[in-house]
């Protein structure tokens, strides 16, 4: 088994981290008094510089020790976390981020001047320090936190467990009891009871428990300052110590590691339980940490840490896995021996199982990708200085990891277009009777085979006349055609129409939206939009919930089978004599409503002759629905998507193929993009008829 | 010392003996206990040691006695001494109760 990589598993670590670092910074700005968030800031920066040094990021650890010192007159209430020193906090954060994933392109004066610019926040303060805070041993604290208890202000008798992954975090619980040795004398005795025989034994975990005879007159909360970082990963009981416990003459304490030192032998001291030391009259405020340390507990045995590239693998097998099963199937129908039959039926089913099993551990909250947005709201609100409000909902909404990769730059896009063209300044709000805050909405929903992710603004809607003459201008329509406003706004997303001079000219929104268009399309996903003049702009990206394995429904055209997704399938009919005696019109009547359809015959260029009863598939992409012919529709399938190779690049109409039961191939029909030719051949009918 | 760590085939700890390389010593010192009678485990080279090597040191003296073995520490050095202390046991290498300790040399 290959030793694991300690410095991918700092990162990782790290990458976790810094997420919630910058979390709990952009939270300080709407709550900058929660000191639960300070804490979990600071929690993170000292785990970051801790684990830094262990794994050889020196850089990483010096500077991450600048910044923490510095954030520290935050923790104490020095300084407040004012909307500027979290934004030089952010870039602090971003630098190390830098230093750990790119350590020899970072450069140190970037660094250096971030330093320079959260020392200046810090500098005013420093008159105050001696004032603010008062020093670890204050005695009058200690006697009103000893007076609190009934108990004399002579010390504190202190039971530290850990949790058994705790070194493995590279915390080290020798750091704690030093720690507390230059509170007082200290005495220090470890209960070896749980330390395990060698068989038994991980070398890695910690089994080793600490009862801990403290004298200092130091209040309690200096004691739950050393173990602020572990405190959600430890057991820690501390109750007051009695005047008749100060120890005797002759016993010597616990001291710094350089100084020898005198305990109570191990042989002597009974390994107790917590309860057994905590005299019930006084409790600790970390007691109540143990329910949520039992859920931490709960939490950490129920999810393992997977290496994506292992899921992207697992998928590859179960898709050949698949394919196989399908082949299989297909001889087993053709087989007159019932046990084949069976044994087919059997790994259809476990197949099938296995595929939605593979398919759910792929499966990624879409908060993830959410909580970087933020951010972005952040920087683009003090940037363009319209203050903005990120609302989102649904983060649990779960997607294919892939998917959410693909997903995050086309958001970026739309949340960008919406701060900056969307929402309006703050006097013209004003002016229209609006809240100063503009607001965006980031929202996400299952709907059936498909996920919705929504942006909506609140800001000024698109400007229709403008998005017109644009599209005049560049020769899209003719000018002073009649189209509705939805078309309009269609034009948004035509590539070559939202350039860098179109961004001046256009007061509505259209930067790079053909490039978010062509994402989404990529993805098998689709693109609504609303607007309402004056309050606000609505984006729908209806995705599928995986990019990896389809229902696909299988079709012939000619010879050659075709594979239609499922979930754009709305029905199946037939095409009757009398559509096709109205060929030219190329008009389905479904139930009172003209639905154009397509010859699939003619665009795939099949030379065979048609069936005598030809079908038509009805699929959908948002509220535009169109008609498929085929020849024959063969039934369901599961699709396991392959990519075309890049000479196929140009062909639009074809989103990927995939391998039937019989080996052969079968291409994946592009919906949208046929949706998009039908709709294009209906306009044209209409023009026609209108001539 | 040499000598004497020679003719009794010590068992020598490397330098590291923190979590980093413990999972290598732990093994050394499993296998070695299979082997042997008794156990001598030279600490005379460690200058990195921390909460993981005094457990795998405790574990050993209690898996020795279990098994009728003599397990004894040979010569700790300044930091596995220190780290010892540290960890709230008294003097040298908890001397008595878990392993015997020999300073050597």
């Amino acid at each position: 088994m290959s030793k694991p990589d300690w410095t991918q598993a700092f990162r990782l670590e790290a990458t976790e981290l810094l997420e919630t670092l910058e979390g709990a910074l952009l939270d300080l700005c709407e709550r900058p008094d929660d000191r639960d968030l300070v804490d979990s800031a600071f929690r993170a920066l000292h785990t970051i510089k801790g684990s830094g040094a262990m794994f050889g990021f020196e850089r990483v650890a010096a500077f991450t020790h600048e910044f923490e010192t510095a954030f520290d007159k935050v923790r104490k209430g020095e300084i407040s976390p004012t909307r500027e020193l979290i934004t030089v906090a952010l870039s602090a954060k971003d630098y190390i981020r830098s230093l750990i994933e790119s350590p020899d392109g970072t450069d140190a004066i970037i660094g250096d001047a971030i330093l320079d610019d959260l020392r200046k926040f810090v500098a005013p303060a420093e008159p105050h320090e001696a004032s603010a805070v008062p020093p670890p041993s204050a005695p009058p604290v200690a006697a009103a936190a000893a007076a609190e208890s009934g108990a004399a202000a002579v010390g504190w008798r202190l039971h530290l467990e850990f949790e058994s992954h705790i070194l493995r975090n590279g915390s080290n619980p020798l750091n704690f009891l030093d720690d507390l040795s230059k509170l007082g004398p200290c005495f220090a005795v470890a209960l070896t009871d749980e330390i395990p025989l060698l068989d038994a034994l991980d070398p890695e975990e910690c089994y080793l428990k600490w009862d801990v005879t403290l004298h200092s007159d130091c209040s309690r909360e200096v004691i739950d300052d050393i173990f602020m970082f572990v405190i959600d990963e430890m057991v820690l009981s501390v109750t007051p110590l009695a005047q008749s416990e100060l120890p005797a003459a002759d016993q010597h304490p616990t001291t710094a590691p350089d100084v020898n030192v005198s305990t109570a032998p191990a042989a002597t001291a009974p390994s107790r339980s917590p309860a057994s030391h905590s005299p019930p009259s006084i409790s600790s405020p970390s007691e109540p940490r143990r329910d949520e340390q039992k859920r931490g507990d709960d939490r950490a045995t129920a999810t393992v840490r997977v290496q994506a590239r292992r899921l992207d693998e697992m998928m590859d097998r179960v898709g050949e896995l698949v394919i196989a099963q399908a082949r299989l199937s297909q001889l087993a129908a053709t087989s007159s021996d019932p046990s084949v039959k069976l044994i087919a039926e059997e790994i259809e089913r476990l197949a099938g199982s296995l595929r939605d099993t593979t398919m759910g551990a792929r499966m990624v909250p879409i908060g993830s990708v959410f909580g970087r947005f933020r951010r972005l709201v952040h920087d683009l609100s003090l940037e363009l200085s319209k203050p903005v409000d990120l609302v989102t909902s649904g983060e649990d909404t779960e997607l294919d990891k892939t998917m959410i990769e693909c997903l995050a730059d086309p958001l970026v896009h739309l949340i960008r277009n919406a701060i900056d063209h969307g929402i309006e300044a703050t006097a013209a709000r004003v002016a229209a009777g609006k809240t100063e805050k503009g607001r965006i909405e980031l929202h996400a929903v299952h709907s059936g085979a498909q996920v919705l992710v929504t942006v909506r603004d609140n800001g000024a809607g698109l400007n229709t006349a403008r998005i017109r003459a644009k599209a005049e201008e560049q020769g899209l329509i003719a000018p002073g055609a009649e189209l509705p406003d939805a078309d309009i706004h269609q034009f948004m997303f035509h590539p070559g129409f939202s350039t860098a001079q179109t961004i001046s000219a256009l007061s509505g929104r259209g930067v790079g939206m053909d490039v978010v268009k062509r994402t989404i399309e990529t993805m098998r996903g689709s693109i609504d939009l609303s607007t309402r003049p004056g309050e606000g702009t609505t984006v729908t990206l209806r995705l599928p919930l995986t990019l990896a394995i389809i229902e696909g429904l299988l079709i012939r055209v000619g010879e050659a089978r075709y594979i239609i997704p499922l979930s754009a399938v709305e029905e199946c009919v037939e095409l009757t004599a009398e559509d096709q005696r109205a060929r030219g019109r190329h008009f389905l009547n479904i139930r009172g409503d003209l639905v154009p359809y397509l010859m699939l015959r003619d665009i795939l260029q099949s030379t065979v002759s048609p069936d005598t009863y030809q079908k038509t598939i009805i699929v959908s992409t948002g509220e535009t629905r169109v008609g498929l012919v085929a020849d024959q529709i063969i039934g369901n399938h599961q699709t396991v998507i392959k990519s075309l190779s890049k000479l196929h690049s140009d062909v639009t109409i074809f989103s990927g193929a995939t391998i039937l039961g019989d080996g052969t191939a079968a291409l994946i029909l592009d919906v949208a993009q046929l949706v998009g030719l039908a709709q294009a051949h209906a306009d044209k009918h209409h023009l026609n008829e209108a001539a | 010392m040499s000598e004497y760590l020679k003719s009794k085939e010590a068992v020598k700890l490397p330098a590291d003996c923190s979590i980093s390389a413990i999972r290598e010593v732990y093994e050394m010192i499993r296998t070695a206990l299979a082997q042997r009678g008794e156990l001598e485990i030279d600490g005379s080279c460690v200058d990195r040691a921390d909460v993981t090597s005094i457990q795998l040191l405790i574990s050993t003296a209690k898996t020795g006695r279990e098994r009728g073995q003599a397990v004894a520490l040979m010569a700790p050095s300044q930091v596995l001494r220190s780290v010892i202390r540290r960890a709230g046991f008294p003097g040298d290498a908890e001397a008595g109760h878990h392993f015997t300790t020999k300073d050597v040399g």
